[in-house]
């Protein structure tokens, strides 16, 4: 088959070759951070891209779930640890996945060609009634209440939401935020807007939403997010494994030992600097969308081997500036290094990560 | 807690740190305009956060203000 009949028979079959869901992780497969383990901190993320925000009084604890409508294995589940029976106005409750500009310009928001867009994703709670999300801007300024309905308790039902795009506002196109899709699990009336319409004001959901915080026990799962230009949900844009992780990667990438024993962590060349210092040259799985900060998890198990010997590595740190490509990363230990070259293993036999970097919108 | 970080090549302080309270500690680039640990820690420091320099000595609030208006 010719390179042009295959792309013709892959237009007969509506199969897509492009970026069509521009949410990362819709399917909630990625999970570098916590390997499947809960977090229950505001900031955190509990799958790649998505992120919790809460400012209420409730403690939500959200986890990767293998609970998942049939066509997916995996889902975002929230579940309310400690309700907020009264949620003040400014409180709120929310999960965010926070869009690049690269990946919406062709949306044309903010100029008189605005594009339509779908919203779509399954959504599952023990909660029914009427829940809320919204689209905003860059800077909140811009927002897009909207609502879906829970019908049936505990029972996976896909949603729709048809967006008309703004006209108006401040709309990035570049490596900074270019929109927010939110779905509130509780908000007060400072942030709850009319569903349906672009306002000039910061919401985090639509007025008269069901509060899910409000009830102890009870459960949220979400997955098979998309978010596409046209005005219908198609069919879920199931992209490689490997490629929605390189996605993620991005924005965030961690180097150990997730999620197995006995091995022997990721390997990285490394040079002698001083008794207590080596320099470790880390290039980035994915080129990052801009410089990223660099965090040490954990030194259990990390090892410098040389020539002539093999010592325990008791801190990794950064001293200088890395790029959005690579990185020299500190590898210490109190004056036990000897002159050599040789390698840095990270976290022989545990499951434990060692270290990431992080470019998070 | 931030405390800037003296570099390993060249004079010039490039990085803070700081201590998560979960036994992880974050180091952040101190030109990343572009990074969200770099706006969290101009926000923290204009809010009154503690920064150490890279001796460990706490600066006032004062000079900590002062230093993170002059980084990009």
């Amino acid at each position: 088959m010719t390179q042009a009949v295959q792309l013709a028979s892959y237009g007969s079959t509506g199969q897509s070759m492009g970026f069509k869901n521009r949410i990362i992780n819709g399917a909630m497969m990625i999970d570098q951070r916590n390997a499947g383990a809960a977090v229950t901190t505001a900031n955190s993320f509990p799958v790649d891209r998505f992120q919790y925000q809460n400012d209420s009084d409730a403690t939500l604890t959200l986890q990767q779930s293998s609970t998942a409508p049939a066509g997916f294995s995996t889902s975002l589940s929230v579940t309310v640890s400690t309700a907020d029976a009264s949620v003040g106005a400014t409180q709120y409750s929310i999960i965010t996945q926070r869009i690049e500009g690269y990946n919406t310009s062709d949306f044309c928001w903010g100029t008189a060609s605005a594009k339509t867009v779908t919203l779509s994703f399954w959504v599952r709670s023990s909660v029914t009634g009427t829940f809320s999300g919204v689209v905003n801007n860059t800077g909140s300024s811009r927002s897009y209440p909207f609502t879906y309905t829970i019908s049936s308790a505990n029972t996976w039902e896909q949603k729709s939401i048809t967006i008309a795009g703004d006209t108006s506002g401040t709309w990035l196109s570049t490596n900074g935020i270019g929109l927010q899709v939110r779905w509130s699990f509780g908000v007060g009336s400072t942030y709850a807007g009319s569903a349906g319409s672009w306002s000039g004001s910061t919401f985090f959901g639509a007025t008269g939403g069901t509060q899910l915080i409000s009830t102890a026990g009870a459960t949220f799962y979400i997955t098979g997010v998309q978010l596409e230009v046209g005005s219908t949900a198609t069919s879920f844009d199931y992209r490689p494994y490997g490629t929605e992780l390189a996605l993620c990667q991005r924005y965030f990438q961690v180097y150990g030992s997730i999620g197995s024993t006995g091995t022997q962590g990721d390997v990285f060349i490394a040079t002698y600097r001083n008794s207590s210092t080596l320099f470790m040259a880390v290039q980035y799985e994915v080129p990052m969308r801009t410089t990223p900060s660099f965090t040490q998890i954990s030194v259990t198990g990390a090892q410098w081997s040389s020539q002539t010997q093999d010592v325990g590595i008791t801190s990794f740190s950064l001293s200088n500036t890395p790029t959005p490509r690579t990185a020299f990363v500190s590898a210490n230990s109190s004056g036990a290094f000897s002159a050599g070259n040789g390698l840095v293993y990270t976290n022989i036999g545990t499951t434990t990560n060692a270290f990431s970097f992080s470019a998070e919108l | 807690m931030y405390q800037l970080i003296k570099p390993m090549i060249g004079t010039e302080i490039q990085i803070v740190k700081k201590e998560n309270g979960d036994g992880t500690i974050t180091f952040i680039p101190l030109n990343a305009t572009a990074n969200t640990d770099y706006q969290a820690f101009k926000k923290d420091i204009a809010e009154g956060k503690s920064l150490q320099d890279a001796d460990g000595n706490v600066m006032t609030a004062e000079d900590a203000k002062a230093y993170i208006a002059t980084l990009p």
